[in-house]
């Protein structure tokens, strides 16, 4: 679904953040991102999320390579991604629920099934009561609540999220973990990038991408591994 | 209600309704467009109401006097002398006999003597008597339009019944003038075709100002996926509001001040030049110049929209 191969990425003459990067992550799976500070997981995320181009190498997504698709088709590809970013990127102008309706927007969806769907997720994830409120008036973990909403809203078939839960209670955390969960169920790729080792280890199940010195390493959940061992003898 | 607004906002309350999906509204950016728009409208529909008023005179100076010459007899010989009344009575009938067999002229008028002397009083003054002032005869000619002929040849026969006699087509000075007014009419083409192209300009430095100040939340829409028509029918619909607005202000501040010359010019009653009345499709025009102002607009918004998103990966 996911296939990086021999990917890696500069930015201008500057030396290599990510050098010759190779993982396939299939459709339906769940991946933790991590690794030190400046590892270049953001970067990694952004080509993930077709927001820059590699220097070198194929990135192709959905089982298309994204450096030989057109303009249009590379637009399709993007609304099938939620992204979750770090800093939120809310429309500060616009109110939480047209924050959270702006990709089905984009997507052309009718106002009535738009409203349908915000409002039973803003619901969902306790933001029920703010619908008009500016996302700059909301908390830290409202705002991250609304980030969530808006890249689940359209059922991506990937969904990429970094740092999550960051300014969430624990509760509210586990909620959300949830409902990544339910989504991967769903048949919806996730990758979280997360410094969290104690998330990590409460879904130990997932696998690990593990990115140091712009260098990729792939950690298979220790239930897969016991599986593995268990089919040996 | 306003205040309740104002109060709902300072609470963080989102207006109810829709917004543009990039904080357009947000600063004063809209209002330097719109005055832009509305300098520019008004500049236009000056360029353009100049560009009336040229032709109006250029029509009124060769209207008429195509197709048209003037005889003259003058009433003294090349030496200065005087001719006598009745020599010059005779020397008319025979121009004028021979004019009306003339091959190419069509009608043959002559001008009679107090017709001549309102033409001169301007210059010798309206008290005169002219008893004691020699005239000169003058007959109009039309030509028949589809005859080609020689002007040449007709004022060296003319010559022949006195060699005074002179020829004029009018063409040399109103040629002249002609090429004078289309002169100012280019001028003013090209002045109007300036500001059009400034218009754009400045729209599109406006429009890539914007995007530029807004360059994250415009980001965020490509990841989303937006089409780049999307987000450009919403810069465009921004654009074409604001230059709708400016290019109604710009009108009316142009209608006025046009009105106010043409009251001025009319106090004036200045003979040479014409009188400044806009025919139908004239002032249709200019009804359509706001328009066409407000569509250049949108059409320079979307245009610079789609170039700066093509940039984008």
């Amino acid at each position: 679904m996911i296939k990086f191969e021999h990917v890696g990425l500069r930015y201008g003459v500057g030396p290599e953040i990510l050098s010759d990067v190779n993982f396939t992550l299939d459709q339906g799976s769940f991946h933790f991102l991590s690794g030190p500070s400046g590892a270049g997981k953001t970067s990694l995320m952004s080509l993930m999320y077709l927001g820059r181009r590699p220097t070198r190498g194929i990135v192709s997504m959905f089982g298309q390579n994204v450096g030989q698709m057109g303009r249009h088709d590379l637009k399709k590809i993007r609304q099938r991604i939620g992204v979750v970013f770090q800093d939120f990127r809310l429309l500060n102008h616009m109110s939480a629920f047209d924050n959270i309706a702006l990709p089905l927007r984009i997507m052309g969806e009718s106002e009535k099934e738009i409203k349908a769907n915000v409002d039973e997720l803003m619901e969902w994830v306790g933001l029920g009561d703010h619908r008009h409120q500016l996302p700059n008036t909301m908390s830290g973990g409202q705002q991250q609540r609304i980030a969530i909403a808006r890249a689940v809203i359209t059922r991506p078939r990937l969904l990429l999220a970094d740092e999550p839960t960051g300014n969430l209670d624990d509760e509210i955390g586990l909620r959300l973990m949830n409902l990544f969960d339910q989504l991967n169920r769903m048949g919806t790729t996730i990758v979280i990038a997360s410094h969290n080792t104690l998330l990590m280890e409460k879904f130990s199940q997932h696998s690990r991408l593990i990115l140091d010195k712009g260098q990729l390493r792939l950690i298979h959940p220790r239930k897969t591994i016991k599986q593995k061992l268990e089919g040996i003898f | 209600m306003f205040k309740i607004k104002k109060f709902e906002r300072g609470l963080g309350i989102a207006r109810k309704r829709r917004q543009y999906d990039l904080p357009l509204n947000k600063g004063n950016g809209g209002n330097f467009l719109k005055l832009l728009i509305a300098l520019m409208t008004f500049l236009a529909m000056l360029g353009v109401a100049s560009i009336f008023a040229l032709s109006a005179m250029t029509d009124r100076w060769s209207s008429g006097l195509e197709n048209k010459a003037t005889i003259e007899i003058p009433a003294k010989d090349n030496s200065g002398t005087v001719f006598e009344q009745s020599h010059m009575d005779t020397l008319q009938d025979q121009v004028f006999n021979f004019l009306q067999n003339y091959p190419a002229v069509d009608t043959v008028e002559v001008m009679d003597k107090e017709e001549i002397k309102s033409l001169v009083a301007p210059w010798l003054g309206e008290g005169l008597s002219y008893d004691n002032i020699p005239l000169p005869g003058i007959l109009t000619i039309s030509f028949k339009d589809d005859v080609i002929f020689d002007t040449d040849a007709l004022e060296n026969k003319l010559k022949t019944f006195a060699p005074q006699i002179r020829l004029d087509t009018h063409q040399s000075w109103l040629a002249d003038v002609l090429r004078f007014t289309g002169a100012l009419n280019f001028a003013a083409v090209l002045i109007t075709i300036v500001i059009g192209i400034t218009t754009i300009v400045a729209v599109a430095g406006a429009v890539q100002s914007r995007m530029a100040i807004y360059h994250e939340e415009l980001e965020l829409l490509h990841l989303m996926g937006a089409e780049d028509s999307y987000i450009s029918r919403q810069l465009q619909r921004y654009v074409l509001i604001l230059s709708l607005q400016g290019a109604a202000i710009g009108t009316a501040i142009g209608g006025l001040i046009m009105f106010m010359v043409g009251l001025l010019a009319g106090e004036m009653d200045i003979s040479l030049l014409p009188d400044f009345h806009l025919s139908i499709m004239q002032i249709f025009l200019l009804i359509c110049l706001p328009l066409l102002v407000a569509l250049l607009g949108m059409v320079t918004a979307r245009q610079t929209v789609l170039r700066v998103l093509a940039q984008m990966p």
